[in-house]
């Protein structure tokens, strides 16, 4: 009941940023109307950053406790991490075809390395399909969760580090945040879809991480099912074979074959 | 394409890849549900005998 409330809480504080990022907010000076992409744009990329950190974390700690509620974290945030890296290119190319005169450029440090997180939350979620072992498929996939973890400060500091086509970071450092550059209406509108987004982030990760436990359970009662049978099958083998009367011309296992 | 096309295509895709995301993880999520119930109540039809095991119904008189 609570979950479905933030779910309500996080689409009815989505619509409401995006109305004020839409119709409220006067466009650019510079930039004109293209520059309003920028509000989900940042907000996506935060989210993938903290996606990525989550998966980091809960990787650590299925790696340290071994406890599959941290596996089922993992994976739930980087699902999640993936589809807010693709929203966050597909921001970027909309924003820069009007404002740079190209929707991608691969010498830039910041789309590349975006396009490479994106990438490893893709293969994360690719190589648990490999393994039906819980466990195996843990720990081969929080190696990959901490390697694209590492790949995102490299996105964030590119810009800093490099020559990009790109622009500085939104929120470099804390100064830049206390005393922003940006009118204040940018800034209280960039917060509010932020804060939207985050909501609706941490609706769908509770979401997902219910269905990766309801999986688990049902992996775990699936694997139960099929040793008890194997269990029942071996009892009535060997009942069988230890005196119990074998119905004539047929086997001790009961396939049914019949006896030379 | 003016730069409100752009603007318009950027948050139709965000927003509605998000919502339809969110639709179809609920869906999933159901569908698992709906598995597990499935598996941990094997005891079908309303006397909760497993008909499947070819098992009579517990109130069956012999």
């Amino acid at each position: 009941m609570k979950t479905r409330i933030l779910g309500t809480v996080a689409l009815v504080a989505i619509g409401a940023a995006t109305v004020v990022a839409l119709f409220v907010v006067p466009p650019d000076a510079n930039q004109g109307d293209a520059q309003r992409i920028m509000y989900p744009h940042v907000a996506s990329a935060w989210l993938a950053y903290l996606s990525g950190g989550v998966t980091a974390l809960a990787s650590i700690g299925w790696l340290w406790k071994r406890d599959l509620r941290l596996d089922a974290l993992a994976v739930s945030s980087a699902e999640i991490g993936a589809v807010f890296t693709a929203f966050t290119i597909w921001g970027g190319m909309m924003w820069g075809k009007p404002v740079w005169g190209t929707y991608w450029q691969w010498e830039d440090p910041r789309m590349t390395t975006t396009a490479l997180l994106l990438a490893l939350f893709v293969g994360y979620l690719l190589l648990r399909r490999l393994s039906d072992d819980p466990a195996r498929r843990a720990t081969r996939s929080a190696v990959v969760g901490l390697v694209a973890a590492a790949d995102i400060p490299i996105v964030h500091f590119s810009v800093t580090w490099w020559r990009s086509l790109h622009q500085g970071a939104t929120f470099g450092s804390p100064d830049k945040l206390l005393n922003p550059t940006a009118p204040l209406v940018f800034v209280a509108t960039l917060l509010s879809m932020l804060t939207a987004f985050t909501l609706a982030w941490v609706y769908l990760v509770i979401r997902r991480y219910q269905l990766a436990t309801a999986n688990l359970e049902t992996e775990h009662q699936a694997r139960t099912s099929r040793l008890a049978a194997a269990r029942l099958r071996r009892a009535t083998v060997t009942s069988r074979t230890d005196g119990a009367p074998t119905p004539a011309g047929v086997d001790a296992a009961g396939t049914g074959e019949a006896l030379s | 394409m003016t730069d409100v096309w752009f603007v318009v295509a950027g948050y139709t895709v965000i927003l509605g890849g998000l919502a339809v995301y969110a639709g179809l993880l609920l869906l999933r999520l159901r569908e698992a549900r709906r598995t597990l119930n499935a598996m941990q109540q094997p005891g079908e039809g309303p006397t909760g005998h497993d008909a499947r095991n070819g098992e009579p119904p517990a109130d069956t008189i012999a």
